[in-house]
């Protein structure tokens, strides 16, 4: 995501002379044809303001009904009672993502590591494109195969049924791991090759070369990396739902069940009206700030490292 | 025609609409499943030909010139694991039990056993109906797992030694075992005549003057062709079933 | 310890880190394969399902799935190349340029069920296009949209200048370069990340559910409602009818994402050999 900024701009060329060259109709074709790529590019800023007025119109009014510290202090989701308190449910979106991290980010990182310094390239064409074809697997794949292999196993851990913090965490978990990995391996790749062997020529191991010098120099990579995982981890949805079981309540164990931000959107929705379905909105403008805000904490993040190297 | 509504009635209009779409060429039948209360607001707007509910109207509802007409009989059973030796509960245990007040299968004279709670989703029919017959609208317990399908609340209470959850009673199989409550057995005499007291009965809805499809349809959805044949291999009781009975 | 002994044990965990994530897709992959195997026959491709547990086929929402992706990839591709084409041979780096890339970054992260509300909003109450292909396809172009732009960019900006001077040498105006030179040089990698855009696609629900709605339906014309296979899965899954059908769907699932991502490496690796030859 960082990637294009630090590419090197294309030197535009728009030299005087050529424009000279050119009859009026080729000149106003050009024009008219920037333009309407301009205008093309321009979506993309249109699309995002889009989502946000319309999610945005349609779930202001939660500051009204049932107002503002009602729902962001709330501590009760239940539509039965009209009580719209978003905390069980950031709650719940804290510990799993929390979760997640905990047990997929190491493993990205180890295997993007392994993946850029000492694996040898026919390992390397195996895992690698495991890595690309885990991110290509749909999230409702990855919530059955929670639901059904990963469930009874948790069950038989925790007591219970299975549904909670710990299932949802563990798909959480390897659903993240082609996000971090494959950024932490493009962040490992920037680190000039002569640290590397200037490393290695002062007789470091392997080990050493890595975790003194490598990951160092890759930190802020590896951070935006993590905070592009935790982002992917907040926004899943589907798998969630499939084995968190959904119940709007705080923390009570790896086994209790527990809803989260997204869940309790998919499973309202299908019958929300009213200051309800308002409601379920404002969570969706809740989501969207979040992940707009780690993205634009990622860009700040690569500009600091820009100016550093 | 635009079926649209409870998803404890789509077995009986997703397949007889299939049927009669079969039936009448030309015609199709679309549902969807969206909660009994989707399927009343959207015939009272006219977006649907025919709203399926598993609730009565609420009193809301009442004054919306809406006709109703009964299809079928749901009972609603009480499932636990067919290793749990409790057969027989009453309506006050059952609604001590979901509203976490029980919390322990020896406090119903069962096995020192936790008791895991399966609930159905705020949006299911099922649920609504569980809350006014047995719950009285006393709070579910919040701590219950919550699971937006009929079929996964019985493939876990199959599963899992102490779990209790509700389902419609045409849906339960052998994997599980349906408890008595307040002393009769849930079965299709117990309910047609009335002795059984979690049950309802389901509706489709339609308003004011109705094309000649739907009233066509209507009429072949109270057919024995669909009465005996579909709701049966749903799990419903026909709603014929009571004049059968002799009342 | 030892720098040895702790540089051994250190590669080995890294070793377990690699090895792992090859297992755990292994273990999706073959699970689903072995349990879903048995199901894919001629007939649950192409019929409908039917009767109270889904029985048959899962012809209609293939179908859909298709329709929806094919759709999307239609709306996507004319802008997200053009904008890729402004972003890569027109734009000086500026504000502008920079709230673009913002909002593409922030388009590729905002999370599906967001998505799926807007498109709810939007497509079928505001605009009145109801549950439809339609619906699905414009809300899925929001998610397409960033992915394929990325692609193209990084795609133009790998085809060398030294081509682009010598179209310019011969007279040729900026639009005819980019249009005859870099975009037909650049193809190979677009068309790769359009593949891997719709395989995202493809596999979105939580978008779909929304738009396009529930309904077992042959969707034909772009105003029809109709159920993707993933929702298809979903709701079996939640239902827990006919878990055999689920394995299924998820097993055909799988394999259409493996043959736009096996297609996607393929084109990618025949590319390099044009290349070096």
């Amino acid at each position: 995501m960082t990637e294009s900024n630090r590419m090197l701009e294309q030197p535009a060329v728009r030299n005087g002379g050529t424009l000279k060259m050119m009859s009026r109709a080729t000149y106003l074709r050009e024009a008219l044809l920037k333009n309407l790529f301009l205008v093309c590019a321009v979506v993309a800023v249109a699309a995002v303001s889009l989502i946000f007025i319309f999610t945005a119109s349609r779930g202001w009014s939660v500051v009204r009904d049932p107002g503002l510290g009602a729902f962001l202090g709330g501590t009760e989701w239940s539509s039965t009672r009209g009580e719209y308190g978003i905390l069980p449910l950031v709650n719940g979106t804290l510990v799993i993502t929390i979760g997640a991290l905990l047990l997929g980010a190491p493993l990205a990182i180890g295997t993007a590591v392994f993946l850029s310094e000492i694996s040898s390239s026919k390992m390397r064409r195996i895992v690698r494109p495991a890595v690309e074809m885990l991110a290509g697997v749909p999230s409702v794949v990855y919530g059955f195969f929670g639901l059904v292999i990963l469930r009874p196993i948790v069950a038989e851990m925790t007591g219970g049924m299975g549904f909670g913090p710990l299932t949802a965490s563990v798909i959480l978990a390897v659903m993240i791991v082609p996000t971090i990995a494959t950024l932490t391996e493009d962040a490992l790749g920037s680190v000039p090759p002569g640290i590397r062997e200037a490393s290695y020529a002062m007789g470091a191991t392997t080990w050493q070369t890595i975790y003194k010098v490598l990951l160092p120099a890759a930190k802020i990579g590896i951070i935006d990396a993590i905070i592009l995982g935790m982002g992917r981890a907040v926004g899943e949805t589907m798998a969630v739902v499939m084995v968190a079981g959904n119940a709007p309540q705080f923390f009570k164990g790896f086994g209790a069940p527990i809803a989260t931000v997204t869940s309790q959107i998919v499973i309202d929705m299908s019958y929300a009206s009213g200051t309800h379905k308002t409601a379920l909105f404002g969570l969706a403008i809740i989501l969207f700030l979040i992940s707009m805000g780690l993205v634009a904490l990622v860009r700040a993040l690569s500009r600091l490292n820009d100016r550093k190297a | 025609m635009i079926v649209t509504g409870s998803t404890t009635l789509l077995p009986i209009s997703e397949v007889s609409g299939e049927m009669y779409g079969e039936l009448h060429e030309g015609t199709s039948v679309l549902v969807s499943g969206m909660g009994s209360s989707a399927g009343i607001e959207s015939v009272t707007k006219g977006s649907s030909d025919i709203g399926t509910s598993s609730r009565e109207l609420k009193d809301a509802e009442l004054d919306l010139g809406l006709t109703d007409t009964p299809v079928a009989y749901d009972a609603i059973a009480v499932i636990v694991n067919p290793d749990n030796p409790v057969d027989s509960l009453t309506t006050m245990q059952v609604r001590a039990i979901f509203a976490g007040v029980i919390t322990n299968w020896s406090q119903v004279g069962g096995p020192d056993l936790e008791i895991g709670l399966v609930n159905r989703d705020e949006a299911s029919g099922t649920r609504e109906a569980f809350s006014k017959i047995i719950m009285d609208d006393a709070q579910f317990d919040r701590g219950a797992v919550v699971l937006p399908g009929t079929g996964q609340v019985r493939a876990v209470v199959a599963e899992v030694e102490g779990a209790v959850g509700y389902i419609s009673l045409g849906f339960v199989t052998d994997e599980v075992k349906a408890v008595a409550i307040d002393g009769v057995a849930p079965s299709e005499a117990s309910v047609v005549s009335g002795d059984y007291p979690v049950q309802r009965i389901l509706h489709f809805f339609t308003k004011g003057e109705i094309s000649d499809a739907a009233a066509s349809y209507i009429e072949y959805v109270l057919s024995p062709e669909v009465q005996d044949v579909i709701v049966r291999d749903a799990g419903f009781i026909p709603i014929t079933a009571k004049e059968a009975l002799g009342d | 310890m030892s720098k040895r002994l702790a540089n051994r044990i250190a590669v080995g965990a890294l070793w377990l880190c690699g090895i792992t994530t090859v297992a755990v897709l292994g273990a999706v992959i073959v699970y689903v394969f072995v349990r879903g195997i048995g199901q894919i026959t001629p007939e649950f491709i192409f019929t409908k399902p039917h009767g109270v547990n889904a029985e048959g086929g899962i012809g209609p929402t293939i179908v859909a799935t298709i329709y929806v992706t094919g759709l999307a990839m239609l709306i996507v591709t004319p802008i997200a190349v053009l904008a890729a084409v402004y972003l890569a041979e027109y734009a000086v780096q500026g504000r502008l340029v920079n709230a673009i890339r913002f909002a593409a970054d922030t388009l590729a992260s905002v999370p599906s069920i967001v998505l799926g509300l807007f498109g709810f909003a939007f497509f079928y109450e505001a605009m009145g296009l109801g549950f439809s292909v339609l619906s699905g396809a414009l809300a899925l172009s929001f998610l397409m949209l960033p992915i394929v732009m990325r692609a193209t960019e990084e795609a133009i900006r790998a085809v060398p200048r030294f081509i682009r001077w010598g179209s310019y040498g011969l007279g040729a105006s900026k639009w005819q370069t980019v249009s005859r030179i870099v975009l037909p040089a650049a193809a190979p990698r677009i068309l790769t990340g359009l593949i891997l855009a719709m395989g995202r696609a493809v596999g979105e629900t939580a978008v779909v559910i929304f738009t396009m709605g529930e309904a077992i339906y042959t969707p034909i014309s772009p105003l029809d409602p109709g159920r993707s296979m993933t929702v298809h899965l979903y709701v079996l899954a939640m239902e827990g009818i006919n878990m055999d059908a689920a394995y299924g769907t998820a097993l055909l699932l799988m394999v259409m994402i493996l043959m736009f991502n096996l297609s996607a490496r393929w084109l990618t690796a025949r590319n390099r050999k044009v290349k070096e030859s």
